[in-house]
């Protein structure tokens, strides 16, 4: 089956990179072969994005750039795809927080006090999520401590003056891919378990595309001037739960640490 | 105000209470009414939690989706339910500063939690001793059914095989599958069950299993066990009124399953939006419970 779907998707690109040498600029390009997979469609006629989606690559969520191991912390190969070189561009100065931060990690991650994680660092925390579509939202319920966003995609606008943990999204489709847009930050989260921070100027333009039919890649665009340079990009492949007993359960952080703390389990 | 600095400021309020949300339980226990029962006819059946005044308005007739089923979709809150949310069970004398309500049990016809001697005796001992250990007060989810009555109301989604709810207190959500699949073994237990819906003609009915015991039914201590049995019936009445039901059974703590009872009342402002809930990120709330509740504090409140 998926080996069927990806001999089509080459042979689609092949064909279009093909009519584009014989006329050039007629034809555009898919941006990857992976493009070129027609999601189904909700009731609606919008892309159906729904089901239950989990990361493979459990090493990001320590560290989104090339890294060895360390305590605590798995080995893994960057998800930056801009900068070319894989790496978040600090400015100097933050750069020097964010070594600060990597040593002081298991006190300053408010990961580990069980706050809310972030966008886009709950993406790719080692749980499942589930994605809900109606006609006015996209809902994306996630097992880690029962966060929930609610996804506007009725062209209501971004709220001014307030700050959140998980940001404000607003969402737009753009062909097959549910363009979010999220603002109003507070500077309370990292990206990772190794210090990579932000301000509460941070804004993210998350792409959810369907890449084939259990497969979804998530791609986030990340800018803060106080922080970065530039802006910069992570992608992610997210898998299907094909499993036909999943379910989304429950992750109770702060229950389990009050329980730890009582000495149960 | 113009209308984007009003929303602001009731967002922001909200937002404020949510920080300090079960400091405001606590402050609420010892002060106010239950939170605002009643809609608005001034705002076209606002209810008062949504910022709205005066009395419920009644909707048009029951609208419904392409699949058939009522499109309960929108904001809703819990309406006059005798203060369920201080205490489930009837109250006829104010305790610890909770006002006086009938709560919200329908059976047995007295309004009491038929409890066995044993979980009588230990309701009393944790109101009288361990209030600190209520749930909410440590940023848990407020269990089923006590979810429908929590403060802020909920809003319904309904997309294909699914209701979905999500709460703006505590960022709860529950997930109900209505495709007709099964439990998932009772050796899983869940602050929020594991809900399966069916329709019945136009009403929404939920069995909700595998509830852990961490959860109360109240701030009161009123309490279930981990065979806690629920069965809601969401009956959409007008496109404003939900009847809602719920039969309780637990055979470890009950001597018989009882029945509550309420309407739920919707939001008409399309402007409403849910606002993000950061408990534990703030919670400073157990250090406001005396050591003689259970808490950490040295000065008894008064």
């Amino acid at each position: 089956m998926r080996f069927g779907w990806m001999r089509h998707s080459t042979i689609t690109a092949a064909t279009a990179l093909a009519l584009v040498c014989v006329a050039p600029g007629v034809i555009e390009v898919p941006v990857s072969a992976q493009s070129a997979y027609k999601a189904p469609r909700t009731a609606d006629g919008t892309p159906d994005l729904q089901g239950i989606w989990q990361v493979r690559n459990t090493s990001a969520a320590f560290d989104l750039e090339d890294h060895a191991g360390a305590l605590g912390i798995p080995p893994g190969r960057s998800v930056i795809v801009d900068p070319p070189d894989g790496k978040i561009p600090y400015k100097p100065e933050a750069l020097a927080k964010r070594q600060a931060n990597f040593k002081n990690r298991d006190a300053a991650d408010t990961l580990n006090k069980c706050y809310m994680p972030g966008v886009p660092r709950i993406t790719y925390l080692d749980f499942p999520f589930q994605i809900f579509q109606t006609p006015k939202y996209t809902l994306i319920t996630y097992e880690y401590i029962h966060i929930y966003r609610t996804i506007f995609t009725d062209g209501s606008k971004h709220i001014d003056g307030l700050d959140f943990w998980l940001g404000d999204p607003r969402g737009h489709w753009d062909g097959d891919t549910l363009v979010v847009d999220v603002t109003d930050f507070n500077d309370q989260t990292w990206f990772d378990a190794s210090g990579d921070y932000h301000s509460d100027k941070l804004h993210v333009v998350e792409r959810y595309t369907r890449t084939g039919p259990d497969t979804l890649r998530y791609e986030a665009t990340i800018e803060d001037p106080d922080v970065f340079t530039r802006a910069w990009k992570i992608s992610l492949p997210l898998y299907r739960h094909a499993e036909p007993n999943f379910r989304i359960l429950e992750y109770e952080c702060q229950a389990y640490a009050d329980e730890a703390a009582k000495g149960g389990r | 105000m113009d209308q984007q600095e009003e929303r602001i400021s009731r967002m922001s309020s909200r937002l404020l209470k949510s920080i300090f949300a079960a400091a405001a339980l606590a402050a609420m226990l010892s002060a106010q009414p239950p939170a605002p029962p009643a809609g608005g006819a001034a705002n076209g059946g606002v209810p008062a939690i949504f910022g709205g005044t005066g009395p419920h308005v009644a909707g048009g007739p029951v609208q419904h989706l392409s699949d058939g089923h009522p499109d309960m979709q929108g904001f809703w809150a819990a309406g006059n339910n005798g203060g369920a949310v201080f205490e489930l069970q009837n109250h006829p004398k104010p305790r610890s500063g909770v006002p006086p309500g009938k709560g919200a049990i329908v059976d047995p016809a007295d309004g009491f939690i038929p409890y066995q001697p044993w979980a009588a005796a230990k309701a009393t001992d944790t109101f009288e001793h361990n209030l600190a250990e209520e749930p909410e007060l440590h940023c848990y989810e407020s269990g089923v059914p006590k979810q429908i009555y929590v403060q802020f109301g909920f809003q319904i989604f309904q997309p294909a095989n699914y209701v979905v709810v999500t709460w703006e207190f505590m960022h709860a959500y529950r997930i109900i599958p209505t495709d007709g699949r099964a439990h998932i073994p009772t050796d899983i237990k869940l602050f929020e069950g594991d809900s399966v819906g069916h329709w019945e003609g136009d009403t929404l009915v939920v069995d909700t299993t595998n509830l852990n015991d961490r959860t109360w039914y109240d701030t009161v201590g009123n309490f279930h066990s981990d065979s806690e049995h629920v069965v809601e019936r969401f009956t959409e009445v007008d496109t404003n009124t939900i009847k809602y039901e719920a039969t309780v059974e637990d055979s470890k703590v009950l001597t018989a399953p009882f029945k509550i009872a309420f309407e739920l009342y919707k939001s008409s402002d399309t402007k409403y939006e849910q606002m993000e809930f950061a408990c534990i990120e703030g919670n400073q709330d157990v250090t406001h419970y005396t050591k003689d509740k259970g808490g950490n504090a040295d000065v008894k409140v008064k």
